[in-house]
């Protein structure tokens, strides 16, 4: 339990230090050019795990749909979007307002689905985050 | 090289990349977690990354062809700054470990933006891997609290209803 949890909470330290290499390859190439070396080198490295661990080509795997497979092509442009805000609106901003947006999307996405555990908490933390978007608009 | 960030508001085309950029996350989490589901977490991974690389050298050949030679050389990059891949993929074997222990999907996620919150801080505070360093404001940390606050609300709802 402890140990998950420490898994967890470096799993988020990790994401922005991806970020910032990402963000840092991205100045001296482009962001596409780094979202490339990140799937690259993610790939030369999970082949490696796989290959050691011996589970990269699972049985169900003939049985993906077309479209699952888009996942992939969506994450080049995420890591490219993200390298590109890092350098122009630092670290403690991209991560919220990426997390923010994956929240009010994931509620949405919940609900088409007719799947909100409680739509009235849903609601108060997307007003929530909606109220500190707007407040980065504030002129102070 | 400190930025300070307080005087000025957040350009508002970077505030809505940056939240179309998370709902791109949710696409991307739910395929790959289909993904997951006829395979594993690694076996998901590996296949997002191979068909990402497939897609961006799509979109490099598409773009050079368009533009071809001729921009201005950068300042090349220090080797590490190519290791943002190994960084992921080992986020990835985390987060499907912790997901699958006691602390659940909502603890993994709670405590996940706890340590991007931390290290993200730090990593403005100091200019930590060759970016500019930067000072967040008063007004930035309302707006980044309340953000927080509405995200730990949405992930952590079960533990409260």
């Amino acid at each position: 339990m402890i140990l998950s949890a420490i898994f967890a909470c470096v799993a988020g330290m990790l994401v922005i230090v991806s970020r910032q290499l990402n963000g840092r390859l991205s100045l001296s190439t482009s962001p596409l050019v780094s979202s490339f070396w990140n799937h690259v080198v993610g790939f030369a490295a999970l082949t490696v795990v796989g290959l050691a661990v011996g589970r990269l080509l699972p049985a169900g795997a003939g049985e993906v749909p077309w479209w699952v497979y888009l996942g992939g092509p969506l994450g080049v442009v995420f890591v490219a979007s993200g390298s590109w805000l890092v350098a122009r609106i630092g670290a403690i901003n991209t991560a919220l307002l990426v997390v923010g947006g994956q929240m009010v999307s994931g509620v949405a996405f919940d609900l088409m689905r007719s799947a909100a555990p409680s739509a009235w908490l849903s609601g108060l933390g997307v007003a929530l985050i909606l109220a500190g978007m707007a407040l980065t608009q504030k002129r102070s | 090289m400190t930025d300070h960030a307080a005087a000025r508001r957040l350009n508002p085309l970077h505030l809505v990349a940056a939240f179309a950029t998370g709902g791109l996350l949710t696409a991307m989490v739910h395929l790959n977690g289909e993904l997951a589901r006829y395979g594993n977490p690694l076996f998901s991974s590996w296949v997002a990354h191979g068909t990402g690389t497939a897609a961006a050298l799509l979109l490099l050949a598409l773009l050079l062809r368009r533009q071809g030679a001729g921009a201005p050389a950068k300042p090349s990059a220090p080797l590490w700054a190519y290791l943002g891949g190994i960084s992921g993929a080992v986020t990835v074997m985390l987060t499907s470990f912790a997901v699958n222990s006691p602390i659940a999907l909502s603890g993994t996620l709670a405590l996940g933006l706890a340590g991007q919150v931390g290290f993200g801080l730090a990593a403005d505070r100091w200019g930590l891997f060759g970016l500019p360093a930067r000072r967040p404001g008063g007004r930035d940390f309302a707006a980044l609290g309340l953000i927080l606050a509405g995200s730990l609300l949405i992930i952590l709802q079960g533990h409260f209803a």
